[in-house]
């Protein structure tokens, strides 16, 4: 299990691209334990709230560990100061205990869509491994949901196009969690560099020291010219 | 002494590795005289052909789910896709009836939110609403990230080719792709921006929620619209002279209630010379004021009509969007390179200059060839009239050609043009920001149409034809009569077989059929040159370092 999930989680293989069709078929295949949770469902002018289940414990639970409450806020006004931050929460790093039941009530300050979305969780009781909330600008939607008993590092963020990118991007992390996942806000570094960086002055700048480095060998052992 | 030796030797052996193919034409005409001809060899033509083909793609994709029937869905009347790839029904009919009026299961399908698109009462009482109001978001295609090398929420313009992209887009809920194991990005995403399609005299509020990293606006160019809005804030969309742009986070909503009808266009005024050009563009359709003339007022990717207006209805049999620009690579991929917005900012204002670029990239409806093929084909009946609403929102002009017919400009730049002056031609020039409304007859009369067939519809000035400069690609899509066309929704064609664009490799610059001329040996004796005549160079520097030093040779 929580190999799986770390491969769910770990970025580079998450968001690898798989060809699709044009047309995906989004209707999610019903797990009967998924449809007992009877997910509380919220769909309307102020945001959604998917998966959220407060009753039926993950497989391996006995019950619930702790109940933890949060209170995320979101909006440009909590991107840090660090380049390539343009929106951001004002937390991004979540621990809890392991089958602890988790309720978010998530606060968007901005006048624009937000999301706080949690990806990797078990498909047999939440549809697509996802629990999600959504908040139209200005609004505040809660949910809640209980965790496995599995320690994994779940990824949080938001699925707005270049949001995640520019900031809005969490670590939840169950029990000693599965890692740390990269270019979390003030936590971990970017994986990729920026590739603007003058391409041409660093390989000249190589080339010219290995060049040096070479002179430098054969002058030292031929004797340097003396006129 | 030495040194003389290495120099003649050296010589000899640069003299006997001289690469053929460098040789003057005379020699090898005087050599071939005594030694004969070289022997044959195998044309690089066929190595090319024997080269993997492995990453073809299927030329129409499955419609799975349907999308191309006609159906009615909440009351809505939608029309067959003659094409192969359809728009989302379920989008269609919430854009007629309104978000706020359809139920949770059709919004859930369409992907749409409740406040996407909200039409409310009836001013005039004429039987369809005239209070609109639309939320625009703003989506990155072909984006950059810190964690994956390739571009993020992918959106192909034709195979392998994925420029980055900024586009307005209808609010929408959950992921911005297709799952999260995917990274290409929703159908409702995707350029170019909506056509957007409302009444006379309706009273019509867009709100630019802005979702981007960089500020934007919107500008309503030739849509009546007043320069102040009723509060006293600006409304017309430049940051110059009416108000200052709307930043990341926050949101504007912009107030218009055209007298006139007509095709119009809508885009961002914030840089212009780079924000319009990134995607920010997008048809604007007011139509004109009928008794119980409810519209879809949004088009995704533009493209066909499903559900008309009145009007249309009354003097046409089809009517489509059509939208053309052209985008230059080196500008859009930017956002490709850096994640940094302030770097961003800087290379739009001072590090790309626009007087000097080339577009290399030509699309319609946000695609390019062999895409186009799959969802801009016009397909008419013969004897019927349709109405080609034309754009050119790019840099550079359009020459747009229709093999086999001959259209009808009834208006331009949305103003109907007296019938008894209506020009008609079969190459149409639209300068940028231009719009056409054209009358395409397909009656076989010799002037209007030369009959049923397979005709292109594309771009004359050359360039436009291409991906990049490699053809065929561009603009390039066709009028299909109906009899051409097969139940998938592909064109019955008798030239050549078009599966072969349908790869990456096709359009991949560097596999250039020039350099395959020369093959691995022809590189390896130029190898062997080199090192033939380093080695008489070599010699010769040791004799002048000798002479030098005075030394006796």
């Amino acid at each position: 299990m929580s190999k799986s999930v770390l491969w769910g989680l770990s970025v580079m293989g998450a968001l690898a691209c798989v060809p699709v069709g044009a047309q995906v078929d989004h209707s999610a295949h019903m797990h009967p334990e998924a449809e007992h949770a009877g997910h509380e469902m919220l769909f309307d002018k102020s945001g959604m709230v998917m998966n959220a289940n407060s009753t039926v414990l993950p497989r391996g639970c006995e019950e619930i560990s702790a109940n933890i409450t949060y209170t995320v806020r979101a909006g440009t006004d909590y991107a840090i100061e660090e380049a390539g931050r343009i929106f951001g929460y004002d937390q991004y790093d979540f621990q809890v205990p392991p089958c602890s039941k988790i309720n978010v009530t998530f606060i968007n300050e901005d006048q624009v869509r937000h999301q706080w979305m949690l990806h990797g969780l078990p498909r047999y009781l939440y549809p697509q491994g996802m629990f999600h909330l959504e908040a139209s600008g200005g609004e505040t939607v809660q949910g809640s949901f209980i965790v496995p008993e599995d320690d994994a590092t779940y990824l949080v963020h938001c699925d707005v196009t270049q949001h995640m990118e520019k900031g809005m991007k969490a670590q939840f992390v169950v029990g000693k969690g599965s890692g740390t996942l990269w270019s979390i806000p003030g936590l971990s570094a970017d994986f990729k560099f920026d590739s603007v960086s003058n391409r041409i002055a660093s390989w000249l700048l190589f080339c010219s020291t290995i060049s040096a480095f070479i002179l430098l060998i054969f002058f030292a052992k031929k004797g340097f010219p003396t006129r | 002494m030495r040194a003389i030796v290495w120099l003649l030797f050296g010589a000899l052996l640069s003299a006997l590795l001289y690469p053929p193919q460098w040789y003057p034409q005379r020699l090898r005409f005087e050599l071939a005289q005594w030694l004969g001809t070289p022997s044959y060899n195998v044309s690089s033509n066929q190595i090319e052909q024997d080269a993997d083909m492995s990453d073809l793609e299927r030329v129409c994709p499955d419609d799975l789910l349907g999308w191309r029937n006609a159906q009615i869905i909440e009351g809505v009347s939608i029309a067959a896709t003659p094409s192969c790839v359809a728009d989302n029904p379920y989008a269609i009919a919430a854009f007629v009836q309104g978000t706020n009026n359809v139920s949770m299961d059709t919004l859930m399908r369409a992907g749409l939110t409740p406040d996407a698109l909200e039409k409310g009462a009836d001013l005039d009482g004429d039987g369809d609403p005239d209070e609109i109001h639309i939320r625009l978001e703003i989506a990155e295609l072909n984006g950059g990230s810190p964690d994956v090398l390739e571009p993020t929420a992918q959106y192909a313009i034709a195979p392998g080719i994925t420029p980055g992209l900024w586009v307005f887009a209808p609010k929408t809920f959950g992921m911005a792709t297709e799952n999260f194991e995917s990274n290409i990005a929703q159908a409702m995403l995707r350029s170019p921006s909506p056509s957007i399609r409302i009444e006379q005299g309706d009273r019509v509020f867009i709100t630019l929620e802005n979702t981007h990293y960089m500020p934007h606006t919107i500008h309503f160019h030739g849509v009546d619209h007043s320069y102040l809005r009723a509060d006293g804030a600006g409304n017309d969309g430049v940051p110059m002279t009416s108000e200052l742009p709307v930043q990341p986070g926050q949101s504007r909503t912009y107030e218009l209630s055209p007298r006139t009808a007509g095709t119009a266009f809508y885009h961002c005024h914030v840089q212009p010379q780079a924000h319009i050009l990134m995607g920010l563009q997008g048809m604007f359709i007011v139509e004109e004021n009928r008794p119980n003339n409810t519209l879809q007022s949004m088009n995704i990717g533009a493209g066909q009509v499903r559900v008309r207006s009145v009007a249309s209805r009354e003097a046409y049999d089809q009517e489509y969007d059509l939208q053309y620009t052209d985008i230059d690579s080196k500008l859009n991929n930017i956002i490709q390179e850096t994640n940094d917005p302030e770097r961003i900012e800087s290379w739009l204002h001072g590090g790309y200059n626009l007087t000097s670029a080339r577009s290399n990239l030509f699309t319609v409806n946000g695609r390019a060839f062999p895409y186009t093929f799959r969802e801009s084909l016009i397909v008419p009946k013969p004897d019927q009239h349709i109405r080609l609403r034309v754009l050119n929102a790019g840099t550079e002009g359009l020459a747009l050609h229709t093999h086999g017919h001959k259209a009808t400009a009834t208006h331009l730049d949305g103003v109907a043009q007296n019938a008894n002056v209506q020009v008609t031609r079969d190459v149409f020039w639209l300068a940028s920001a231009q719009r056409v409304d054209l009358d395409l007859n397909t009656s076989n009369d010799g002037t209007h149409s030369y009959g049923s067939g397979v005709w292109m519809l594309h771009d004359h000035t050359g360039k436009g034809t291409t991906n990049d400069g490699i053809a065929p690609g561009g603009n390039m899509t066709a009028i299909v009569y109906d009899e051409f066309m097969d139940e998938n929704g592909w064109p019955i064609t008798q030239g050549e077989n078009m599966a072969m664009f349908f790869s990456e490799s096709f359009y991949r610059r560097d596999e250039f059929a020039a350099e395959q001329s020369y093959t691995l040996f022809s590189y390896l004796r130029i190898v062997a040159f080199g090192l033939a005549l380093g080695l008489m160079l070599a010699g010769l520097t040791q004799l002048m370092l000798q002479i030098l030093r005075g030394r006796n040779v």
